[in-house]
Protein backbone atom coordinates (compact mmCIF):
# COMPACT_ATOMS: atom_id res chain seq x y z
CA UNK A 1 0.00 0.00 0.00
CA UNK A 2 1.10 3.05 -1.35
CA UNK A 3 -0.55 6.49 0.21
CA UNK A 4 0.23 9.84 -1.72
CA UNK A 5 -1.16 12.78 0.16
CA UNK A 6 -1.67 16.50 -1.39
CA UNK A 7 2.42 15.79 -2.65
CA UNK A 8 4.02 19.27 -3.85
CA UNK A 9 7.07 19.74 -5.32
CA UNK A 10 8.76 22.68 -6.48
CA UNK A 11 11.58 23.61 -9.28
CA UNK A 12 12.64 27.15 -8.41
CA UNK A 13 9.27 28.38 -9.69
CA UNK A 14 8.31 25.18 -11.32
CA UNK A 15 5.67 23.57 -10.05
CA UNK A 16 6.58 20.28 -11.10
CA UNK A 17 4.12 18.06 -8.63
CA UNK A 18 0.75 19.95 -7.66
CA UNK A 19 -0.53 18.89 -4.60
CA UNK A 20 -1.39 15.21 -6.15
CA UNK A 21 -2.99 12.89 -3.69
CA UNK A 22 -3.40 9.04 -4.97
CA UNK A 23 -3.51 5.48 -3.42
CA UNK A 24 -2.18 2.53 -4.58
CA UNK A 25 -3.53 -0.71 -3.26
CA UNK A 26 -2.53 -4.03 -2.92
CA UNK A 27 -3.86 -7.24 -5.00
CA UNK A 28 -3.61 -5.07 -8.42
CA UNK A 29 -1.16 -3.73 -10.91
CA UNK A 30 -1.47 0.14 -10.80
CA UNK A 31 0.04 2.42 -13.77
CA UNK A 32 1.17 5.41 -13.95
CA UNK A 33 0.29 7.70 -16.85
CA UNK A 34 1.30 10.88 -18.09
CA UNK A 35 3.04 12.74 -20.54
CA UNK A 36 7.04 13.37 -20.24
CA UNK A 37 7.57 16.12 -17.66
CA UNK A 38 4.23 15.32 -15.98
CA UNK A 39 6.16 15.02 -12.69
CA UNK A 40 5.60 11.06 -12.93
CA UNK A 41 9.47 10.62 -11.30
CA UNK A 42 9.64 13.76 -9.42
CA UNK A 43 6.90 11.68 -7.55
CA UNK A 44 8.18 8.21 -7.77
CA UNK A 45 10.95 9.90 -6.52
CA UNK A 46 9.52 11.61 -3.54
CA UNK A 47 7.56 8.53 -2.28
CA UNK A 48 11.39 6.95 -1.90
CA UNK A 49 12.50 9.84 0.07
CA UNK A 50 15.15 10.62 -2.52
CA UNK A 51 13.19 14.63 -3.55
CA UNK A 52 12.02 16.28 -0.70
CA UNK A 53 8.46 17.86 -1.23
CA UNK A 54 7.54 20.92 -0.32
CA UNK A 55 4.40 20.27 1.02
CA UNK A 56 2.39 16.63 1.50
CA UNK A 57 3.19 13.40 2.03
CA UNK A 58 4.05 9.40 0.79
CA UNK A 59 3.86 6.55 2.90
CA UNK A 60 4.57 2.94 1.72
CA UNK A 61 3.04 0.69 4.39
CA UNK A 62 2.11 3.72 6.41
CA UNK A 63 5.40 4.82 7.24
CA UNK A 64 7.99 7.17 5.34
CA UNK A 65 10.20 5.84 3.11
CA UNK A 66 13.29 6.80 5.03
CA UNK A 67 11.33 5.56 8.36
CA UNK A 68 11.70 2.17 7.10
CA UNK A 69 14.14 -0.27 8.72
CA UNK A 70 15.05 -2.48 6.08
CA UNK A 71 13.65 -0.87 3.04
CA UNK A 72 15.37 -3.00 0.32
CA UNK A 73 12.90 -6.18 1.89
CA UNK A 74 9.54 -4.04 1.95
CA UNK A 75 10.30 -1.97 -1.46
CA UNK A 76 11.71 -3.41 -4.41
CA UNK A 77 12.92 -0.25 -7.00
CA UNK A 78 13.43 0.35 -10.45
CA UNK A 79 13.73 3.74 -11.10
CA UNK A 80 16.98 4.14 -13.93
CA UNK A 81 18.46 1.49 -15.46
CA UNK A 82 20.79 3.22 -16.61
CA UNK A 83 22.15 4.28 -12.95
CA UNK A 84 24.44 1.67 -12.56
CA UNK A 85 28.59 1.80 -13.03
CA UNK A 86 29.57 0.44 -15.90
CA UNK A 87 32.99 -1.23 -14.45
CA UNK A 88 31.25 -3.65 -11.94
CA UNK A 89 29.24 -6.89 -13.17
CA UNK A 90 25.89 -7.68 -12.38
CA UNK A 91 27.56 -10.09 -9.70
CA UNK A 92 29.45 -7.45 -8.04
CA UNK A 93 26.42 -4.66 -8.55
CA UNK A 94 23.58 -6.74 -6.47
CA UNK A 95 26.24 -7.67 -4.38
CA UNK A 96 26.75 -4.56 -2.74
CA UNK A 97 23.22 -4.21 -2.78
CA UNK A 98 22.58 -7.45 -1.33
CA UNK A 99 24.99 -6.00 1.99
CA UNK A 100 23.96 -2.79 2.45
CA UNK A 101 19.83 -4.03 2.05
CA UNK A 102 20.26 -6.93 4.39
CA UNK A 103 19.68 -9.46 2.19
CA UNK A 104 21.76 -12.82 1.88
CA UNK A 105 23.78 -13.55 -0.98
CA UNK A 106 21.89 -16.01 -1.93
CA UNK A 107 19.44 -14.22 -3.13
CA UNK A 108 21.92 -12.71 -5.41
CA UNK A 109 22.20 -15.76 -7.49
CA UNK A 110 18.00 -16.44 -7.71
CA UNK A 111 17.48 -13.46 -8.96
CA UNK A 112 20.55 -13.25 -11.44
CA UNK A 113 18.71 -16.76 -12.69
CA UNK A 114 15.20 -15.22 -12.15
CA UNK A 115 15.70 -12.36 -14.97
CA UNK A 116 18.06 -14.67 -17.35
CA UNK A 117 21.29 -12.89 -16.70
CA UNK A 118 22.90 -15.98 -15.59
CA UNK A 119 25.33 -16.25 -18.93
CA UNK A 120 26.73 -12.61 -18.25
CA UNK A 121 26.88 -12.48 -14.54
CA UNK A 122 30.39 -12.01 -14.46
CA UNK A 123 30.91 -9.44 -17.72
CA UNK A 124 30.85 -5.67 -17.31
CA UNK A 125 27.90 -4.04 -17.20
CA UNK A 126 29.00 -1.43 -19.76
CA UNK A 127 28.93 -4.29 -22.66
CA UNK A 128 25.28 -4.44 -21.64
CA UNK A 129 22.41 -3.62 -24.26
CA UNK A 130 19.31 -1.41 -22.66
CA UNK A 131 17.13 -4.49 -22.83
CA UNK A 132 19.95 -6.33 -20.24
CA UNK A 133 20.25 -3.24 -17.86
CA UNK A 134 16.71 -3.51 -17.80
CA UNK A 135 16.87 -7.34 -16.81
CA UNK A 136 19.61 -6.17 -13.75
CA UNK A 137 17.21 -3.21 -13.18
CA UNK A 138 14.43 -5.95 -12.30
CA UNK A 139 17.04 -8.20 -10.45
CA UNK A 140 17.75 -5.33 -8.25
CA UNK A 141 14.28 -4.80 -7.19
CA UNK A 142 13.77 -8.59 -6.79
CA UNK A 143 16.78 -8.78 -4.76
CA UNK A 144 15.00 -8.13 -1.27
CA UNK A 145 11.86 -10.42 -2.20
CA UNK A 146 9.73 -6.96 -1.19
CA UNK A 147 6.14 -6.81 -1.18
CA UNK A 148 5.93 -3.50 -3.18
CA UNK A 149 7.40 -3.00 -6.45
CA UNK A 150 8.00 0.80 -7.37
CA UNK A 151 9.04 0.67 -11.20
CA UNK A 152 9.98 3.24 -13.85
CA UNK A 153 9.51 2.45 -17.26
CA UNK A 154 10.65 -1.22 -16.99
CA UNK A 155 9.95 -2.32 -20.48
CA UNK A 156 12.00 0.45 -22.15
CA UNK A 157 14.34 -1.42 -24.39
CA UNK A 158 13.03 -4.96 -23.68
CA UNK A 159 12.46 -7.32 -26.30
CA UNK A 160 8.68 -8.70 -26.76
CA UNK A 161 9.69 -11.91 -25.20
CA UNK A 162 11.19 -9.17 -22.09
CA UNK A 163 8.07 -7.30 -22.53
CA UNK A 164 5.72 -10.48 -22.17
CA UNK A 165 7.62 -11.97 -18.79
CA UNK A 166 7.53 -8.86 -17.15
CA UNK A 167 3.62 -8.53 -17.42
CA UNK A 168 3.66 -12.14 -15.79
CA UNK A 169 5.88 -11.08 -13.77
CA UNK A 170 4.00 -8.27 -12.35
CA UNK A 171 0.29 -9.77 -13.21
CA UNK A 172 1.70 -12.56 -10.67
CA UNK A 173 3.46 -10.54 -8.13
CA UNK A 174 -0.13 -8.30 -7.98
CA UNK A 175 -1.88 -11.62 -7.69
CA UNK A 176 -0.31 -12.82 -4.95
CA UNK A 177 -1.54 -9.89 -3.13
CA UNK A 178 1.62 -7.52 -3.10
CA UNK A 179 1.38 -3.61 -4.60
CA UNK A 180 2.43 -2.75 -7.97
CA UNK A 181 3.16 0.86 -8.85
CA UNK A 182 4.53 1.05 -12.69
CA UNK A 183 5.52 3.88 -14.77
CA UNK A 184 4.98 3.56 -18.52
CA UNK A 185 4.45 5.64 -21.64
CA UNK A 186 3.54 2.92 -23.41
CA UNK A 187 -0.28 2.78 -23.91
CA UNK A 188 -0.66 -0.65 -25.27
CA UNK A 189 1.49 -2.64 -22.99
CA UNK A 190 -0.20 -0.45 -19.93
CA UNK A 191 -3.40 -1.49 -21.40
CA UNK A 192 -2.63 -5.30 -20.99
CA UNK A 193 -0.52 -5.10 -17.86
CA UNK A 194 -2.19 -3.01 -15.52
CA UNK A 195 -6.00 -2.97 -13.58
CA UNK A 196 -6.35 0.47 -12.58
CA UNK A 197 -4.73 3.71 -13.61
CA UNK A 198 -3.78 7.05 -12.25
CA UNK A 199 -2.97 9.61 -15.20
CA UNK A 200 -1.53 12.96 -14.13
CA UNK A 201 -0.42 16.13 -16.44
CA UNK A 202 1.24 19.10 -15.32
CA UNK A 203 1.82 17.56 -11.69
CA UNK A 204 -1.72 17.22 -10.95
CA UNK A 205 -3.98 14.40 -10.95
CA UNK A 206 -6.04 13.82 -13.95
CA UNK A 207 -7.87 10.46 -13.36
CA UNK A 208 -7.94 7.92 -10.98
CA UNK A 209 -10.02 4.93 -12.16
CA UNK A 210 -9.91 1.54 -13.01
CA UNK A 211 -8.59 0.09 -16.27
CA UNK A 212 -12.39 -1.09 -17.00
CA UNK A 213 -14.09 2.01 -16.40
CA UNK A 214 -11.78 4.08 -18.47
CA UNK A 215 -12.39 1.83 -21.97
CA UNK A 216 -15.57 1.44 -21.35
CA UNK A 217 -18.18 0.88 -23.96
CA UNK A 218 -18.36 4.95 -26.07
CA UNK A 219 -19.78 4.59 -28.72
CA UNK A 220 -22.01 2.33 -31.16
CA UNK A 221 -21.27 2.48 -34.67
CA UNK A 222 -23.89 1.89 -37.39
CA UNK A 223 -23.78 1.76 -41.12
CA UNK A 224 -27.16 2.03 -43.28
CA UNK A 225 -28.21 2.47 -46.93
CA UNK A 226 -30.56 5.08 -45.26
CA UNK A 227 -28.39 6.04 -43.21
CA UNK A 228 -30.20 10.00 -42.90
CA UNK A 229 -33.63 8.43 -42.10
CA UNK A 230 -31.75 6.21 -39.49
CA UNK A 231 -30.19 9.16 -38.27
CA UNK A 232 -33.47 10.99 -38.00
CA UNK A 233 -34.88 7.75 -35.95
CA UNK A 234 -32.78 7.80 -33.59
CA UNK A 235 -32.65 10.77 -32.27
CA UNK A 236 -36.02 11.14 -31.79
CA UNK A 237 -35.96 7.90 -29.60
CA UNK A 238 -32.97 9.60 -27.51
CA UNK A 239 -29.75 9.02 -29.35
CA UNK A 240 -26.84 11.91 -30.25
CA UNK A 241 -25.54 11.21 -33.66
CA UNK A 242 -23.04 11.99 -35.16
CA UNK A 243 -21.82 11.30 -39.01
CA UNK A 244 -18.57 9.75 -39.08
CA UNK A 245 -16.08 10.73 -42.08
CA UNK A 246 -15.78 7.50 -43.96
CA UNK A 247 -19.78 7.30 -43.53
CA UNK A 248 -21.79 5.66 -40.73
CA UNK A 249 -23.10 7.05 -37.65
CA UNK A 250 -21.56 7.12 -34.35
CA UNK A 251 -24.40 6.95 -31.77
CA UNK A 252 -24.34 7.73 -28.48
CA UNK A 253 -26.87 6.97 -25.48
CA UNK A 254 -28.62 3.92 -27.24
CA UNK A 255 -27.03 0.39 -26.86
CA UNK A 256 -27.16 -2.41 -30.10
CA UNK A 257 -30.28 -4.07 -29.55
CA UNK A 258 -32.46 -0.42 -29.18
CA UNK A 259 -31.12 0.67 -32.50
CA UNK A 260 -31.97 -2.75 -34.09
CA UNK A 261 -35.24 -2.83 -32.86
CA UNK A 262 -36.08 0.61 -33.82
CA UNK A 263 -34.56 0.10 -37.55
CA UNK A 264 -36.78 -3.12 -37.43
CA UNK A 265 -39.45 -1.08 -36.76
CA UNK A 266 -39.08 1.31 -39.59
CA UNK A 267 -37.99 -1.03 -42.25
CA UNK A 268 -34.23 0.83 -42.25
CA UNK A 269 -32.01 -2.07 -43.27
CA UNK A 270 -28.48 -1.78 -40.89
CA UNK A 271 -25.54 -3.00 -42.39
CA UNK A 272 -23.11 -3.11 -39.40
CA UNK A 273 -23.47 -2.47 -35.82
CA UNK A 274 -20.57 -2.40 -33.61
CA UNK A 275 -20.36 -1.54 -29.77
CA UNK A 276 -16.97 0.47 -29.69
CA UNK A 277 -14.98 0.48 -26.38
CA UNK A 278 -12.39 3.81 -26.37
CA UNK A 279 -9.19 2.28 -26.33
CA UNK A 280 -6.41 3.36 -23.46
CA UNK A 281 -4.45 5.31 -25.71
CA UNK A 282 -7.44 7.29 -27.20
CA UNK A 283 -9.05 7.74 -23.26
CA UNK A 284 -5.26 8.73 -22.48
CA UNK A 285 -5.08 11.71 -25.29
CA UNK A 286 -8.50 13.11 -24.80
CA UNK A 287 -7.72 13.07 -20.40
CA UNK A 288 -4.24 14.67 -21.14
CA UNK A 289 -5.23 17.09 -23.87
CA UNK A 290 -8.17 18.26 -21.87
CA UNK A 291 -5.66 19.16 -18.98
CA UNK A 292 -3.31 21.01 -21.75
CA UNK A 293 -5.50 23.69 -22.40
CA UNK A 294 -6.48 24.49 -18.98
CA UNK B 1 26.68 0.81 10.01
CA UNK B 2 28.38 -2.83 9.52
CA UNK B 3 26.07 -3.62 6.86
CA UNK B 4 26.58 0.18 5.15
CA UNK B 5 30.62 -0.66 5.56
CA UNK B 6 30.62 -3.83 3.94
CA UNK B 7 28.61 -2.60 1.15
CA UNK B 8 30.68 0.73 0.55
CA UNK B 9 33.78 -2.15 0.41
CA UNK B 10 32.72 -3.96 -2.24
CA UNK B 11 31.38 -0.97 -4.09
CA UNK B 12 35.28 0.25 -3.49
CA UNK B 13 36.78 -3.03 -4.37
CA UNK B 14 34.74 -3.60 -7.40
CA UNK B 15 35.13 -0.26 -9.24
CA UNK B 16 37.88 -0.40 -11.56
CA UNK B 17 38.97 3.44 -11.01
CA UNK B 18 40.48 2.05 -7.89
CA UNK B 19 42.88 -0.48 -9.29
CA UNK B 20 44.23 2.22 -11.38
CA UNK B 21 44.86 4.43 -8.64
CA UNK B 22 46.61 1.33 -6.50
CA UNK B 23 48.66 1.57 -9.94
CA UNK B 24 49.56 4.10 -10.07
CA UNK B 25 50.65 4.06 -6.47
CA UNK B 26 52.50 1.15 -7.51
CA UNK B 27 54.34 3.05 -10.37
CA UNK B 28 55.64 6.05 -7.88
CA UNK B 29 57.34 3.48 -5.35
CA UNK B 30 58.67 1.65 -8.37
CA UNK B 31 60.08 4.94 -9.51
CA UNK B 32 61.48 5.70 -6.69
CA UNK B 33 63.42 2.95 -6.34
CA UNK B 34 64.41 3.77 -9.76
CA UNK B 35 65.82 7.04 -8.71
CA UNK B 36 67.18 5.45 -5.72
CA UNK B 37 69.43 2.71 -7.75
CA UNK B 38 70.17 5.82 -10.25
CA UNK B 39 71.29 7.98 -7.03
CA UNK B 40 73.61 5.06 -5.88
CA UNK B 41 74.84 4.34 -9.49
CA UNK B 42 76.07 7.97 -9.70
CA UNK B 43 77.30 8.41 -6.14
CA UNK B 44 80.03 5.56 -6.96
CA UNK B 45 81.12 7.40 -10.58
CA UNK B 46 82.08 10.69 -8.46
CA UNK B 47 84.79 11.90 -7.38
CA UNK B 48 84.58 12.10 -3.68
CA UNK B 49 84.46 16.52 -3.86
CA UNK B 50 81.77 16.08 -6.40
CA UNK B 51 79.31 13.93 -4.19
CA UNK B 52 79.19 16.87 -1.83
CA UNK B 53 77.22 18.38 -4.31
CA UNK B 54 74.95 15.88 -5.29
CA UNK B 55 71.17 16.23 -3.30
CA UNK B 56 68.51 13.64 -3.42
CA UNK B 57 65.17 14.69 -2.31
CA UNK B 58 64.03 12.34 0.56
CA UNK B 59 62.37 9.32 -1.19
CA UNK B 60 59.58 8.39 1.32
CA UNK B 61 58.67 12.63 0.97
CA UNK B 62 58.52 12.10 -2.83
CA UNK B 63 56.04 8.88 -2.67
CA UNK B 64 54.08 11.11 0.10
CA UNK B 65 53.47 14.03 -1.91
CA UNK B 66 52.52 11.66 -4.61
CA UNK B 67 50.78 9.21 -3.06
CA UNK B 68 48.59 12.00 -1.29
CA UNK B 69 47.06 13.45 -4.66
CA UNK B 70 46.70 9.46 -5.74
CA UNK B 71 44.33 8.99 -2.87
CA UNK B 72 42.52 12.05 -2.94
CA UNK B 73 41.67 11.32 -6.41
CA UNK B 74 40.74 8.02 -5.40
CA UNK B 75 38.50 9.80 -2.70
CA UNK B 76 36.82 11.77 -5.06
CA UNK B 77 35.96 8.93 -7.38
CA UNK B 78 34.58 6.79 -5.01
CA UNK B 79 31.77 9.42 -4.98
CA UNK B 80 31.77 11.36 -7.92
CA UNK B 81 31.39 7.94 -9.94
CA UNK B 82 28.48 7.41 -8.14
CA UNK B 83 26.97 10.66 -8.60
CA UNK B 84 27.67 10.76 -12.30
CA UNK B 85 25.75 7.62 -12.72
CA UNK B 86 22.86 8.56 -10.76
CA UNK B 87 23.09 4.61 -9.16
CA UNK B 88 23.81 7.24 -5.88
CA UNK B 89 20.14 7.21 -5.56
CA UNK B 90 19.72 3.49 -5.36
CA UNK B 91 22.06 3.48 -3.15
CA UNK B 92 19.96 5.74 -1.28
CA UNK B 93 17.13 3.83 -1.81
CA UNK B 94 18.85 1.32 -0.21
CA UNK B 95 20.27 2.99 2.72
CA UNK B 96 17.92 5.66 3.27
CA UNK B 97 20.19 7.21 6.26
CA UNK B 98 22.44 9.49 4.18
CA UNK B 99 24.77 10.40 6.89
CA UNK B 100 25.25 6.59 7.27
CA UNK B 101 26.11 6.26 3.78
CA UNK B 102 28.83 9.73 3.86
CA UNK B 103 30.37 8.00 7.05
CA UNK B 104 30.33 4.55 5.43
CA UNK B 105 32.40 6.04 2.19
CA UNK B 106 34.71 7.78 4.78
CA UNK B 107 35.51 4.90 6.97
CA UNK B 108 36.52 3.08 3.57
CA UNK B 109 38.07 5.38 1.90
CA UNK B 110 40.47 6.57 5.02
CA UNK B 111 41.38 2.82 5.70
CA UNK B 112 42.20 2.15 2.04
CA UNK B 113 44.58 5.24 1.98
CA UNK B 114 46.01 5.04 5.57
CA UNK B 115 46.76 1.40 4.12
CA UNK B 116 48.02 2.01 1.00
CA UNK B 117 50.06 5.23 2.21
CA UNK B 118 51.92 3.47 4.75
CA UNK B 119 52.73 0.87 2.60
CA UNK B 120 53.96 2.95 -0.18
CA UNK B 121 55.86 4.64 2.43
CA UNK B 122 57.70 1.83 3.98
CA UNK B 123 58.14 0.35 0.68
CA UNK B 124 59.81 3.64 -0.62
CA UNK B 125 62.18 3.75 2.79
CA UNK B 126 62.95 0.23 2.15
CA UNK B 127 63.74 0.14 -1.74
CA UNK B 128 66.18 3.72 -0.15
CA UNK B 129 67.83 1.31 2.05
CA UNK B 130 68.43 -1.91 -0.14
CA UNK B 131 69.44 0.43 -2.79
CA UNK B 132 71.55 3.26 -1.76
CA UNK B 133 72.58 1.45 1.19
CA UNK B 134 75.17 3.15 3.64
CA UNK B 135 76.10 5.93 0.67
CA UNK B 136 75.98 8.90 2.84
CA UNK B 137 73.43 10.84 0.06
CA UNK B 138 72.77 14.37 1.13
CA UNK B 139 68.71 14.29 1.52
CA UNK B 140 68.79 10.41 2.39
CA UNK B 141 68.28 9.77 5.44
CA UNK B 142 70.37 6.80 7.25
CA UNK B 143 68.82 6.86 10.63
CA UNK B 144 66.81 3.40 11.59
CA UNK B 145 62.81 2.55 11.10
CA UNK B 146 62.12 2.78 14.25
CA UNK B 147 63.58 6.16 14.40
CA UNK B 148 61.53 7.20 10.91
CA UNK B 149 58.18 5.04 11.81
CA UNK B 150 56.91 8.16 13.79
CA UNK B 151 57.68 10.20 10.67
CA UNK B 152 55.72 7.91 8.19
CA UNK B 153 52.86 7.37 10.25
CA UNK B 154 52.31 10.85 9.62
CA UNK B 155 52.70 10.96 6.37
CA UNK B 156 50.28 7.83 5.92
CA UNK B 157 47.68 9.90 8.38
CA UNK B 158 48.37 12.89 5.61
CA UNK B 159 47.49 10.72 2.66
CA UNK B 160 44.46 9.92 4.50
CA UNK B 161 43.46 13.39 5.19
CA UNK B 162 43.68 14.32 1.56
CA UNK B 163 41.45 10.58 0.50
CA UNK B 164 38.77 12.15 2.77
CA UNK B 165 39.07 16.03 1.62
CA UNK B 166 38.86 14.23 -2.09
CA UNK B 167 35.79 12.63 -1.11
CA UNK B 168 34.33 15.56 0.53
CA UNK B 169 34.68 17.63 -2.26
CA UNK B 170 33.70 15.59 -4.37
CA UNK B 171 30.54 15.39 -2.21
CA UNK B 172 30.39 19.04 -2.06
CA UNK B 173 30.93 19.95 -5.99
CA UNK B 174 29.18 17.01 -7.11
CA UNK B 175 31.38 17.02 -9.58
CA UNK B 176 34.54 15.33 -10.32
CA UNK B 177 36.69 17.77 -12.44
CA UNK B 178 35.87 20.68 -10.33
CA UNK B 179 36.76 18.05 -7.00
CA UNK B 180 40.21 17.71 -8.74
CA UNK B 181 40.79 21.28 -9.78
CA UNK B 182 40.54 22.14 -6.69
CA UNK B 183 42.66 19.33 -5.20
CA UNK B 184 45.35 20.13 -7.23
CA UNK B 185 45.40 23.73 -6.11
CA UNK B 186 45.46 22.91 -2.54
CA UNK B 187 48.02 20.57 -3.15
CA UNK B 188 50.24 22.17 -6.18
CA UNK B 189 49.64 25.40 -6.34
CA UNK B 190 48.53 27.40 -3.13
CA UNK B 191 52.23 26.39 -1.71
CA UNK B 192 53.71 27.68 -4.65
CA UNK B 193 51.80 30.52 -3.57
CA UNK B 194 52.48 30.69 0.00
CA UNK B 195 56.47 30.40 -0.66
CA UNK B 196 56.13 33.44 -3.00
CA UNK B 197 54.14 35.94 0.27
CA UNK B 198 56.39 38.31 1.74
CA UNK B 199 57.65 37.29 5.15
CA UNK B 200 56.37 36.31 7.56
CA UNK B 201 53.38 35.31 5.60
CA UNK B 202 54.83 33.16 3.41
CA UNK B 203 55.94 30.51 6.14
CA UNK B 204 52.72 31.35 7.69
CA UNK B 205 50.62 30.34 5.28
CA UNK B 206 53.20 27.59 3.85
CA UNK B 207 52.77 26.28 7.46
CA UNK B 208 49.26 25.48 7.59
CA UNK B 209 48.92 24.13 3.90
CA UNK B 210 47.77 20.50 4.01
CA UNK B 211 50.80 18.95 2.38
CA UNK B 212 52.85 20.65 5.12
CA UNK B 213 51.66 19.10 7.95
CA UNK B 214 53.16 15.25 8.22
CA UNK B 215 56.70 17.20 8.28
CA UNK B 216 55.31 19.22 11.27
CA UNK B 217 53.05 16.38 13.07
CA UNK B 218 56.00 14.10 13.26
CA UNK B 219 58.58 17.12 14.27
CA UNK B 220 61.10 16.56 11.84
CA UNK B 221 61.23 19.77 9.62
CA UNK B 222 62.47 19.11 5.91
CA UNK B 223 64.98 21.33 4.76
CA UNK B 224 64.32 20.85 1.66
CA UNK B 225 61.17 21.45 1.66
CA UNK B 226 58.89 24.75 0.34
CA UNK B 227 57.39 25.49 3.49
CA UNK B 228 58.93 25.72 6.58
CA UNK B 229 57.74 24.35 10.35
CA UNK B 230 56.52 26.35 12.51
CA UNK B 231 53.54 24.41 14.26
CA UNK B 232 54.05 22.10 17.18
CA UNK B 233 53.33 18.54 16.65
CA UNK B 234 49.83 19.26 18.23
CA UNK B 235 48.97 22.08 16.51
CA UNK B 236 49.74 20.43 12.92
CA UNK B 237 47.21 17.50 13.79
CA UNK B 238 44.16 20.05 14.87
CA UNK B 239 45.36 21.74 11.75
CA UNK B 240 44.82 17.89 9.60
CA UNK B 241 41.63 17.04 11.66
CA UNK B 242 40.17 20.56 10.33
CA UNK B 243 40.90 19.94 6.84
CA UNK B 244 39.09 16.68 7.20
CA UNK B 245 36.19 18.03 9.52
CA UNK B 246 35.26 20.98 8.01
CA UNK B 247 34.80 20.26 4.33
CA UNK B 248 33.14 16.90 5.85
CA UNK B 249 30.35 19.21 7.95
CA UNK B 250 29.77 20.77 4.82
CA UNK B 251 29.63 17.59 2.77
CA UNK B 252 26.82 16.20 5.18
CA UNK B 253 24.76 19.00 4.93
CA UNK B 254 24.67 19.12 1.70
CA UNK B 255 24.56 15.74 1.08
CA UNK B 256 20.90 16.06 3.53
CA UNK B 257 19.35 18.85 2.32
CA UNK B 258 20.22 18.06 -1.45
CA UNK B 259 17.91 15.99 -4.00
CA UNK B 260 20.52 13.49 -5.39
Amino acid sequence: MIEVRELTKRFGRTVAVDGLTFHVKPGRVTGFLGPNGAGKSTTLRMILGLDRPASGEALVGGRRYDRLRHPMREVGVLLDAGAVQGGRTPLGHLSWMARAGGVGRDRVVTVIEQVGLAGVARKRIRGFSLGMRQRLGIAAALLGDPGVLLLDEPVNGLDPDGVRWIRELLREFAAEGHTVLLSSHLMSEMELTADHLVVIGRGRLITDASMRELTAVRDVFVRSSRAADLATALSAAGGTVAAEDGGGLSVRGLDPAEIGDLAARQAIPLHEVTPRGASLEETYLRLTAREADR
Amino acid sequence: MIDALAAEWLKLRTLRSTSVVLAVVAVVVALMALLAWWSANLWDGLSPGDRDHLVVSPLPDVTHMLASLCLAVLGVLAFSGEQGTGMIRTTFTVLPSRGRVLAAKAGVVAAVAACTGLTAVLATYAAGRLLIGDRPIRGQSAEVLSRQLPHFLAMSLSITMFALLGLCLAVITRSAVAAIATLVAVWYVLPIVGYNLPAPWGDRVGSILPGALADQLAGTGNPDAVTVALLPPLAALAVMAAYVAVPYGVAAVLLARRDP
